[in-house]
């Protein structure tokens, strides 16, 4: 039975491929370099917009969990799986480029700042919700199951964050409420960046999604056979 | 008296009577309580003055660790004879029967905690007889959020390939924010500062996740 081509990822695939290509002009070029970091606060295009997707991976994964034990449709389920997936993967580039930056800048690798330890905390419980994907056996028990991490999980967000910024604060107040503290040219990159990121996220999730559909009607024909 | 809370006192009763005759899960959870604090006690030098900064974390590490050793057991004994079969089949509640579990833990934690912390007093040479009454509530809150998360959560790994073994890798990284709390605040009691914001966190973490696991609940015992 011939399929029609999924369209999604190919178009945000694009999409997000124009993006990176401009991205790296508007971040080394167009942006003027920052008085007292210099070059090493240009990781903060990729930092920031990482989290961004990071946290809205976790969000998706959390929406798409309610509606797993809501309606039982098994998409749902797909969803929110490859959702914290990806988040997974951006919350690892999150984490790999706050080391990197802070090495210059504070001297160390790692800092336990408030905003760096609620993206750690976040990865563990998104790396936990992947391990526990693949050690149940039972498909609709592991979804149920993922399901329920996947909503617990995310509402610990807001508890991470008011805990690690009682324990301790370091980040720089770049992004705080509507108040955006930065040069307008600065400020254009960054929200480039922003798309860009966002761009990539759903390239990726799409294309997961497709990739796990496309298994789930393997494992279906090869169950007829 | 509502039905549902006669349905949580019968499954709590049912879980300290059957903890009571055995006392299998107290003691295992005592002694590895016990050696935790002991073995703690290497990583500094004797005496030193570190110890008193760290004793609030070893506490807590302590209870964490023996705490999920009897959680996951909180399961695990109901699925001999089919009992867990035999849960799913009485006419009480889900959430009652979470509520009855969790409350089941929460007090044999308790019991737990105060047989270490005489062990901390005298090994570590604390002195926290004037703090006591201002630790009870920290230690109530922390205790009760590390129940709820682990009753839940005992369930859904009891059905893992690992078992038991899997709790403490779905428990741990939702209780940090909890045991931050936790932690600091009993530092900060030894210390005599306010405490007044861990609490109301501590105290936020248990009313929402106890309200959550009672509504997911059910989606964890579904067969």
């Amino acid at each position: 039975m011939p399929k029609k081509p999924y369209i999604p990822p190919f178009v945000f695939g694009i999409l997000a491929l124009i993006c990176l290509s401009i991205a790296p002009y508007l971040v080394f070029v167009y942006a003027g370099i920052e008085k007292e970091m210099g070059l090493a606060q240009k990781i903060f295009y990729y930092h920031v917009p990482s989290a961004f997707s990071m946290f809205l991976g976790s969000f998706l994964c959390f929406v798409f969990s309610i509606l797993y034990l809501w309606k039982r449709d098994k998409n749902c389920d797909l969803w929110a799986a490859c959702s914290a997936e990806v988040s997974l993967l951006f919350g690892t580039l999150v984490l790999i480029t706050g080391a990197i930056w802070a090495k210059p800048i504070w001297g160390a690798w790692w800092v336990w700042d408030a905003q760096l330890t609620l993206t750690l905390i976040l990865w563990l419980i998104l790396a936990a919700y992947h391990m526990l994907r693949t050690y149940i056996e039972d498909a609709v028990q592991s979804a149920r199951f993922r399901a329920v991490l996947g909503i617990i999980g995310f509402l610990n967000v807001p508890f991470i964050h008011y805990a690690t910024k009682l324990w301790r604060t370091h980040h720089p107040e770049v992004v705080r409420g509507e108040e955006i503290s930065l040069p307008p040219d600065m400020k254009m990159a960054f929200f480039f960046c922003v798309i860009t990121f966002f761009a990539l996220f759903f390239a990726l999730l799409f294309k997961r999604v497709s990739l796990a559909k496309v298994r789930d009607e393997l494992e279906s024909l090869k169950a007829e056979i | 008296m509502p039905l549902f809370f006669i349905q949580t006192l019968a499954i709590l009763q049912k879980d300290l009577k059957t903890e009571w005759r055995t006392r299998e899960r107290l003691s295992a959870m005592a002694f590895f309580a016990f050696l935790v604090v002991i073995i703690f006690n290497f990583i500094y030098e004797p005496g030193s003055p570190i110890i008193k900064t760290v004793a609030p974390g070893i506490f807590w590490i302590a209870t964490a660790f023996a705490g999920l050793l009897g959680l996951s057991r909180s399961y695990a004994i109901e699925t001999q004879n089919d009992c867990l079969m035999g849960l799913r089949l009485t006419p009480a509640d889900p959430g009652a029967i979470f509520l009855g579990k969790m409350l089941g833990n929460t007090l044999t934690m308790l019991i737990l905690q105060a047989l270490i912390l005489p062990i901390l007093v005298i090994f570590l040479n604390l002195e926290i007889a004037q703090a006591l009454p201002r630790l009870i509530l920290p230690i109530l809150l922390g205790t009760l959020g590390l129940a709820a998360i682990g009753t839940l959560f005992s369930a859904m790994s009891l059905n893992t390939r690992l078992r038991e073994a899997f709790l403490p890798l779905l428990t741990l990284p939702i209780f940090i924010p909890a045991l931050l709390a936790a932690i600091e605040s009993f530092r900060a009691v030894l210390e005599g500062s306010e405490i007044t914001d861990w609490l109301v966190l501590s105290g936020a973490f248990v009313t929402l996740y106890i309200a959550a696991c009672l509504l997911l609940f059910e989606y964890v015992l579904e067969d």
